[in-house]
């Protein structure tokens, strides 16, 4: 008995302190952490690639008026789950390093992207220029080719 | 194939042929070790309790399925395995829909209790014979004749809550008196409600309600999900074994779509189900300790635990919810770069696991408190279909590595720890064997791992009406899936059954005869993960006033500062 309570105490004493000086220090996440959702307006050119695989359906894409897409995301109920980094043609949707989404006023986890479109001269309805298949292998068509990353 | 292979199956077929007597409409063979057979309802019970008695198979998990749009009736399912002939074999009966009901097997199988039950809830087939009907899965105030798993019930649809429901329970034993328990309860984290039956300190028998926390996941699975979505929500099934869940359902999918994971996918799949089991273990020894009173094994488990924790970050960018499966593989590689942390991490986990062990061996506090405690009988185990540590610390040899090898287990065998003694003490030493042996594996893994794409390519649709059954043993024991395959990109029917679920019935078995005070722990050292509230009280201290506050004002309050920003 008294052994085992000498080898635990020597268990504890060995470890000494190892609490984190977290949140009075810093504690950056290491790098490929995917964290809250942010999104370049600059690089998205609204090809709705992102909102077609998230699963967790916070992407809405509408088409609002001819020349405009509108995009919202609500990440309240993102998963973390990175397939709308992976699929960006733009790299414009990143997973951040941030962490502390913890907030009082949900509208803090919403985001409204309005995109400008050329009309489809037949139905009328947005797309990127000239075909979305197109532009899907373009690299960085908004900016010339210093905006985008492709 | 081996002839010893063809014997079993053979013998299987002529149990399944004459227990029948004639009523077996279709017997198939959907892959190499799984069988299905058809059988008129009539005929279920007799079928069942002869893979039993004859074969001994071991009862996993029930599945009612609504196929009304396919063939206008409805489906029960029950799976067996044939743990040493490494088999499974699926019994099931098509049930008219205008007659919903089928011979209970509860009576021959007792280990099928809940998931008999379960079906009656969720689909509204009624086993007939139940030795105890009651509501298992719905909540208390869900109106009757509404069942959620039925095809035309919409996934979204919410029936209006009644405060005034209460759960039928059962009345006490002659002469006991009832001690409840949760169902919050201080030192577990999630509700469950037990009542106990005591005379005196001594237990003589109890009833629960459980399933609080039940939140259709499988509903959604089957109505608005796809495929490749899914393994993110069967991830978040358990907070502590999610990569088990989600390589549970991938590995079902690609047994029904007939697709083959690549080799290196299998090998980290492996490494990683590994490092779960690493973790989940000391956290599980740390609430035991917990549970006792013991915060320094707590502490100090939970110290050597973390190192684990930043390593599956680095590995996948989170250190839970890995968001790694998918079907046909994974969708990230094991980076190189992390091999060396990953190998000095768990070399510095084994050294510290040895001095705890080493510590607690020899402690007459534990020792008095877990020996003798909560003792589960090989024969009781056997018969409630026990899974995992709490099995094989009853001497049941069963270990879903070595029954059913799945992902790498073929090549890197796991050694199967057991104990006899049954009781408390003998899994926390199980689970110790488990840790080492784990340690092991993974070092093996990454020395023997091929190189290669981690993902197959999947060309064409995964057919319809196909079926895939997959095990893998969790942390707590094995952890089920079964898919049928539907049309439009997602499961007809998918259906999960988590190790706890077994587990958690043979706890009345285990706390007979014991102490109120030794229950916690006794539940405790099931690892249960169970995965309400009636209202809250204030007390004003300076007036001692009471308010207690209904659910419907504290859904108000709580609402209203979501809205209000504050
Ligand atoms: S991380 Fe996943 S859930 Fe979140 S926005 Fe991207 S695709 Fe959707
Ligand atoms: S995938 Fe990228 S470019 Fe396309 S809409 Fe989403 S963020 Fe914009």
């Amino acid at each position: 008995m008294l052994v085992s309570k000498v080898r635990e105490a020597l268990i504890c004493l060995k470890a000494g302190r190892v609490t984190l000086g977290y949140p009075f220090a810093p504690n950056d996440p290491k790098p490929g952490f995917r964290g809250k959702v942010t999104v370049d307006p600059d690089l998205c050119f609204g090809c709705g690639g992102c909102a077609n695989v998230c699963e967790a359906g916070v992407i809405v894409v509408s088409d609002r008026e001819q020349h405009y897409r509108l995009l919202e995301f609500f990440w309240g109920r993102c998963t973390y789950c990175a397939r709308c980094e992976e699929v960006c043609p733009e790299g414009a949707i990143r997973l951040s390093g941030q962490f502390e989404t913890a907030t009082d006023d949900a509208r803090d986890l919403c985001m409204r992207l309005e995109v400008f479109m050329g009309p489809c001269q037949r139905c009328g309805r947005c797309f990127p220029p000239p075909t979305p298949l197109d532009k899907m292998m373009t690299t960085g068509f908004r900016h010339g080719l210093e905006g985008g990353r492709a | 194939m081996s002839t010893e292979h063809e014997r079993t199956l053979a013998a299987v077929h002529q149990v399944a042929a004459e227990r029948s007597n004639g009523s077996l409409l279709c017997a198939t063979q959907p892959h190499s070790d799984t069988l299905h057979f058809v059988v008129d309802r009539s005929a279920m019970r007799a079928v069942t309790g002869g893979l039993v008695d004859h074969l001994g198979a071991r009862f996993l998990i029930s599945v009612g399925t609504d196929r009304r749009p396919l063939s206008g009736d409805f489906g029960v399912l029950h799976i067996f395995s044939l743990d040493r002939d490494h088999l499974y074999v699926l019994v099931e009966s098509p049930i008219p829909a205008d007659d919903l009901r089928i011979d209970s097997i509860t009576p021959v199988v007792p280990g099928a209790a809940w998931a008999e039950r379960e079906f009656q809830d969720a689909v509204g087939v009624r086993a007939e014979g139940h030795p105890d009907p009651r509501r298992l899965l719905l909540p208390d105030d869900w109106p009757e004749g509404l069942y959620p798993l039925r095809r035309d019930f919409p996934y979204n649809f919410r029936p209006p809550a009644d405060d005034a429901a209460r759960p039928k329970l059962a009345g006490a034993p002659a002469g006991a008196s009832v001690f409840p328990m949760g169902p919050f309860f201080p030192v577990l984290e999630e509700p469950s409600y037990w009542r106990l039956f005591v005379e005196g300190e001594r237990i003589v028998g109890c009833d629960t309600r459980l399933f609080y926390n039940h939140r259709g996941i499988e509903k959604l699975g089957d109505s608005v999900l796809t495929y490749s979505a899914i393994p993110h929500l069967a991830e978040r099934i358990c907070g502590i074994c999610g990569f088990i869940h989600s390589t549970c359902y991938c590995q079902a999918v690609e047994k029904a779509a007939g697709i083959e994971a690549p080799r290196r996918a299998r090998y980290i799949r492996t490494i990683m189900l590994e490092l779960e089991r690493i973790h989940s273990h000391l956290l599980w020894l740390g609430i035991a300790g917990h549970i006792l009173g013991f915060e320094t094994v707590l502490m100090q488990t939970w110290r050597i635990r973390e190192p684990v924790m930043w390593l599956c970050e680095a590995i996948c960018g989170n250190r839970k919810t890995y968001g790694m499966n998918t079907v046909g593989g994974l969708r990230r590689d094991l980076p190189d770069s992390v091999r060396p942390e990953l190998l000095r991490v768990l070399a510095e986990v084994e050294k510290e696991v040895v001095a705890v062990r080493e510590a607690v061996a020899g402690d007459s506090a534990l020792h008095a408190r877990t020996q003798g405690v909560g003792t589960l009988s090989e024969e009781t185990a056997r018969s409630i279909c026990v899974v995992g540590p709490p099995a094989r610390a009853s001497g049941v040899a069963i270990d879903a590595r070595i029954d059913h090898p799945y992902a790498a287990y073929d090549e890197i065998r796991p050694r199967i720890v057991t104990e006899e003694a049954g009781d408390v003490w003998a899994r926390v030493v199980v689970r110790l064997g488990e840790l080492a042996e784990s340690i092991r594996l993974v070092g093996e893994g990454l020395s023997s791992i091929p190189d290669g794409p981690v993902c197959a390519e999947i060309k064409d649709e995964i057919p319809p009406g196909k079926i895939g059954v997959s095990v893998v043993e969790a942390p707590r024991g094995e952890a089920i899936h079964f898919v049928l395959t539907g049309g439009d990109n997602r499961p007809y029917r998918w259906r999960v059954r988590a190790p706890t679920y077994p587990n958690l019935q043979a706890l009345p078995a285990a706390i007979r005869d014991g102490n109120i005070a030794d229950t916690p722990i006794t539940l405790g050292s099931l690892d249960p993960c169970f995965s309400c509230t009636e209202r809250v009280e204030t007390i004003d201290r300076r007036t001692k006033a009471v308010r207690v506050f209904s659910r419907a004002e504290l859904l108000k309050m709580c609402r209203a500062r979501a809205k209000g920003g504050g």
